[in-house]
């Protein structure tokens, strides 16, 4: 195994870099709930997993409702995922954080 | 007397009569035009920048345009006065001519300002975003908003610093831990952070040093490489990761610290020389 090699195997399975990310959660329609990210799908997804979970945070804080159902523009499970769809723990807690949780 | 103000009278009052229409609409013309250029280059940038032309290149093409329309509107005033324009045509012609001619003369020998406008630049005590040069200043805008004019000379004869001439700079995280924390841990920990954030580059790889080792702390140096863009929040934030990813994996940061031994005081105390006495023999400590 040469040096590139090497570098190529530590590469592909140590540390992970990703891409990107984006703050994925889901919004009640006519009593059904879609999946949204931001930023869109279609636009570059955000460079800072920092400005990701801190975007995340607000979004629950601005949208949380005091009853106990659920309310059309309440935002649930609110968490961030990689460029490639996958959760990725929060900074802070190394733990997979999820902002209003709802089963 | 009488007879030859009469006569100076009767002449302009000839003069307003056969030009003084034109001569009016001659100064309009120069007047609107004159105002009217400003508003036409501030556009001209305006359009360009939403189409993602650079803002150096813009300002260029903003210029030439308004020297362009200058001499239009010079051109056009001079007509409607009823001048003759083929004399300041020919003026106009040998001037560019010259013009040219010199700039690619003396090019190689004029000194050129070592930075374009847009640049992030630091000259003297002042650092910001370089947002116009003409030939005698620099209009820079420091980053709490203060907007400076610096003598193109000043700017020459100083050293600067043009942190946009290369594309990428090196971030600097150093940290210290206490010496009875796992250094290898400390170490795998600031690199995964440096690598896992998109922004820092795959090659030059990111690094950790053991810097130093005195003042009961571990030194430890993570380098890495980002674009010039994301510089300054791409650190702020690694160094927020690396201070919660030690927290998280209770690797203990060192403080500053100074121990102060206390020993009893000696029967005697004749003055400087038996201090040094005392410390010499460790008997009086600071560390």
């Amino acid at each position: 195994m040469n040096i590139k090699e090497l570098l190529k195997t530590v590469d592909k399975g140590w540390v992970q870099k990703p891409k990107g990310f984006r703050v994925c959660y889901q919004k009640r329609v006519n009593d059904e709930f879609m999946t949204e990210y931001m930023p869109n799908e279609k636009d570059n997804p955000l460079d800072s997993d920092i400005v990701a979970w801190r975007s995340a945070w607000k979004l629950h804080q601005a949208t949380l409702t005091d009853g106990p159902e659920i309310a059309e523009d309440e935002l649930v499970n609110i968490y961030v995922i990689d460029d490639t769809g996958k959760r990725i723990k929060y900074y802070a807690t190394d733990l997979f954080e999820v902002y209003n949780p709802y089963p | 007397m009488l007879d030859q103000t009469i006569k100076e009278f009767m002449e302009t009052k000839e003069f307003i009569t056969l030009y003084g229409r034109q001569t009016v609409q001659a100064l309009f013309i120069l007047i609107i035009g004159l105002l009217a250029i400003p508003y036409i280059k501030k556009g001209i940038k305006y359009v360009l920048a939403r189409f993602g032309v650079k803002q150096s290149i813009s300002a260029t093409i903003a210029n030439v345009i308004g020297i362009l329309l200058l001499l239009f509107t010079i051109l056009v005033a001079t007509k409607q006065a009823g001048m003759d324009n083929s004399n300041v045509i020919m003026v106009l012609k040998g001037i560019a001519l010259v013009a040219i001619a010199l700039i690619f003369i003396f090019r190689p020998y004029l000194p050129t300002l070592p930075f374009k406008v847009g640049n992030t630049i630091k000259t003297g005590n002042l650092l910001g975003k370089v947002e116009a040069t003409t030939v005698l200043n620099t209009r820079m805008k420091t980053f709490d908003g203060k907007t400076v004019f610096i003598p193109n000379r000043l700017i020459l004869n100083d050293y600067l610093i043009n942190y946009q001439y290369t594309p990428t700079r090196r971030v600097k995280i150093d940290v210290s831990i206490r010496y009875d924390q796992d250094l290898m841990k400390a170490k795998q920990v600031l690199e995964a952070i440096m690598i896992r954030d998109p922004r820092v580059r795959v090659a030059p790889r990111p690094v950790v040093y053991v810097l130093n080792l005195k003042n009961g702390c571990i030194e430890l140096g993570g380098r890495c490489w980002v674009n010039n863009v994301k510089y300054w929040v791409c650190k702020c934030e690694l160094l927020e990761k690396t201070k919660l990813g030690f927290d998280h994996e209770g690797i203990i940061f060192a403080r500053p610290q100074l121990d102060v031994y206390q020993h009893d005081e000696p029967d005697s105390w004749d003055g400087i020389e038996e201090g040094q006495a005392l410390s010499e023999k460790g008997e009086i400590g600071i560390s």
